[in-house]
This record gives C-alpha cells, sequence and structure tokens, in this order.
C-alpha cells in the first residue's frame, strides 16, 4: 500500500531533510515531524518523512 | 502478546495444526514482501493468506483514469502521477495510451515534485492524480499548503484520496484477523485498530515489512487466534507509536473532508473518501475543470473485484497470466507493484 524508505537524517534546514538511504540521497519534507535530529533514522513516504524510527540498527528497508 | 524470534515463528507456523484460518493482507506491500521472502512456502495447508484492498491504484475506480484522460487529452493538462498509475486501463484507454496520443503524462516520485514543475513551467496548468491511503494523504495536503504559500496558481490535484477505517469495517468478516497495514498505521496510530478490536471484536496486529517482522506478525496472529479471544497486536513498534503522526492527521482534517467514494471491487463505502475542503476548491482539478459525472466501465473479464476483497485468488480469474499479463495488464491489481495478481503472476508456482 505504502511503501516506505527506511533513511538516516544528514542534514535539516526549513522542514527539508536531506537523508541517506544507504549512500542514496535526497531532500525530503520533514515538516510534519517533531524534534528530528541529524543522526536520526526515518521512515519517508512520497518525500516526506512520515515518522521517526525508534531502533537504530536499521537497513534500507520497506 | 509474547513476540517471536524468526526460527520460533516459523516453529508455529509449520506447526500449526488448528482449523483453517484466514489472514488478510490488508497492505499490498505485505503481499509483495511476503511472497518475496519466501514465507508462503511455509505455511501448512490449513493457514490461508488473502489479499486485501490495500493498493492504492488497485481499488481507484475506471471512472478516474478517465477523468485523468479527459484532463490530459481534452483540458490540455499536464498530468503528473506516481507511476503505477500510468498503465492502469481505463473505459476507452489508459493514461499511457494518452501519453501516446499527445497528451503530455509525467511520473513524478512526489506530489511535491508535480509543485516544483508547477513553479518551473507556469505557462502550463498541472494536475496531481492524489492517490493514496493515509500513509499518502499528509504529503498531498502539504503540497497544496505550499501551492497556497508560494502562490502557485497553476497546480490543482484530482483526489481519489481514500482512508481504511471503513474498509475494515466493510471487510471484518472475510478474514478471521488483519494483517494491518504499518504506514498507514504510522500516520493514524493503533487507536483505530484497538477500536476494531473493542467494539467489533476484530482480531489483528499492525507489521512492519522486515523477515523478522512479518514472521513475527504472522506468529503472533496464530497464538492468537488459537487462544480463542480477539486481540490486537501492534507488532510494528520501531515505526508505529500509539497515537501516531498527530501533525500528519491534523494536516489532512485542515485541507480535506470525509466523503462517500467508490472502490474498485466493493462499491461505495461511506465517508471513506477524502475531497479538499471548499475553502481549497481553487486547487480541486474536478472544480477548476468542470469535469462531468464520469462512469467508468471495467472489463468484463476482470475479476480485480472479487481479488480485492479476498473471494478469489488472482490465478481463479480466467484472464490472469493469459490475456492479462504485467505487459498487457486487463485489471489494477496487474499493474501496479502493490497489487495481488501482480505478486502472483510475478512469484509464480509458490502459491
Amino acid at each position: 500500500m505504502c511503501v516506505g524508505l527506511a533513511a538516516k537524517v544528514v542534514g535539516l534546514k526549513d522542514g527539508v531533510a536531506l537523508v541517506d538511504a544507504s549512500g542514496a540521497k535526497r531532500e525530503v519534507s520533514a515538516e510534519l515531524i517533531e524534534d528530528l535530529l541529524p543522526g536520526d533514522y526515518v521512515m519517508v513516504h512520497a518525500g516526506l518523512v512520515i515518522a521517526k524510527i525508534k531502533m537504530k540498527e536499521t537497513d534500507e528497508k520497506k | 502478546m509474547k513476540h517471536y524470534t524468526i526460527e520460533e515463528a516459523k516453529e508455529i507456523i509449520k506447526g500449526y495444526k488448528g482449523p483453517h484460518i484466514r489472514i488478510m493482507e490488508v497492505c499490498g506491500t505485505h503481499t509483495h514482501e511476503i511472497f518475496k521472502l519466501g514465507i508462503r512456502s511455509l505455511l501448512p495447508e490449513n493457514i490461508e493468506l488473502i489479499s486485501g484492498p490495500g493498493c492504492p491504484v488497485c481499488v481507484t475506480p475506471v471512472g478516474y483514469i478517465d477523468e485523468a484522460v479527459m484532463l490530459a487529452l481534452e483540458k490540455n493538462a499536464v498530468i503528473c502521477t506516481f507511476g503505477d498509475l500510468i498503465r492502469v486501463p481505463g473505459t476507452k484507454m489508459s493514461l499511457a495510451d494518452a501519453r501516446r496520443q499527445g497528451g503530455d503524462i509525467r511520473m513524478v516520485y512526489s506530489p511535491m515534485d508535480a509543485l516544483e514543475l508547477a513553479k518551473a513551467e507556469p505557462e502550463k496548468e498541472i494536475v496531481f492524480l492524489a492517490v493514496g491511503f493515509e500513509t499518502t494523504t499528509p504529503v498531498i495536503c502539504l503540497s497544496v499548503k505550499h501551492a497556497i504559500r508560494d502562490g502557485v496558481k497553476n497546480y490543482s490535484i484530482l483526489t481519489a484520496n481514500k482512508t481504511m477505517p471503513n474498509a475494515y469495517m466493510a471487510l471484518k468478516d472475510s478474514a478471521d484477523a488483519f494483517l494491518y497495514p504499518g504506514h498507514v498505521n504510522a500516520i493514524t496510530g493503533e487507536a483505530v485498530c484497538r477500536e476494531m478490536l473493542e467494539k467489533y471484536g476484530v482480531s489483528g496486529v499492525i507489521a512492519g515489512f522486515t523477515p523478522e517482522e512479518l514472521m513475527d506478525a504472522i506468529a503472533v496472529i496464530i497464538v492468537g487466534l488459537e487462544s480463542g479471544k480477539p486481540f490486537f497486536e501492534n507488532c510494528y513498534k520501531r515505526v508505529v507509536s500509539e497515537e501516531g503522526n498527530v501533525k500528519a492527521v491534523e494536516t489532512i482534517n485542515e485541507i480535506m473532508e470525509p466523503v462517500d467514494t467508490e472502490w474498485r471491487g466493493l462499491g461505495i463505502i461511506p465517508k471513506s473518501g477524502l475531497r479538499l475542503r471548499d475553502g481549497f476548491a481553487d486547487y480541486d482539478a474536478r472544480k477548476r475543470y468542470a469535469l462531468p459525472n464520469i462512469k467508468g466501465v471495467p472489463n468484463p473479464a476482470c475479476r480485480c473485484g472479487d481479488v480485492l476483497q479476498g473471494k478469489c485468488k488472482p490465478s481463479d480469474c480466467k484472464v490472469f497470466g493469459k490475456g492479462c499479463t504485467p505487459q498487457h495488464p486487463v485489471g489494477a491489481c496487474m499493474v501496479s507493484d502493490e497489487g495481488a495478481c501482480s505478486a502472483y503472476y510475478q512469484y509464480g508456482g509458490t502459491y
């Protein structure tokens, strides 16, 4: 239904996060997530961070 | 409820000797992952996994494709869409056919990309095909908010957004337990699933997408059903919190409102769709282009509707793998990467 991509936040500016998913980097919207910090792992869907991932031992997953 | 390692889950799944049980994979991505990981090969005959309605492209009715084709060919709009929709057959043609007839159809990763296109090409009218469930709707709403903020006048959306709770109600007697869609719950939280349990006695677990998460979720369902009591468990806690993404839900509610909507195969489900609120009518493609009420006609040979309700397997459909293949799809479930027919075709021999 809703494929998600786990990624690491490597940059943040004005509600936009630069995320790294196994080496692939992309800017995505982080406007709908509170208290996001570089180094956090997030679930990205269609260009939006939908959730923070609680465990850090993540991989590129759906 | 107790959770299980892969090895423990494998023993529980393979060792199940109880009555026949049906587990509905609500989410199309679950269907594909379960196939891809070979989990089906572990299942004894008395455990049946059935596909549900959780592929947004699959449940989008034919008339929606017809509307998009009309926008492209008769209204001269540039259509931006997630890739899956392009080859879904409409009554007369797909968007791929419309492109061959000169329509400007572009594939995007995000509605934000469509909005950027509108900014870059202000002389063109850009329409984003707004298809998706609770997971996808927040970023679509955000694109409308940004269009307003940035004064973008040549951007609109054609809504076919859907919400899951009333679909669960429509399907609650189709299976013994739901494998709830993890990324919908990342937005909505656990409340909807708890309500299904507490009000209606419907069992299910929120599932993730890794081998560990899927095996655990299926094992939890089996143990839960063996207990004889209705149950709910969140097996995807690393992503799904109890409250979900409150800001995302607020954004949806600010921009959109519930509406009765048609699901392919399921008919009209009350208040299971979303449309733009009146204050955002300028961004509603139906209003902007005064689209007529289009009633699409699906190919009568296609059984996507039955597949989406778990009434039949894709392989039960007469055209499956013959007239209907990923190269020449007859129905939406064969087109989408999340469609059940596509999964059965791609991983054939393991079901």
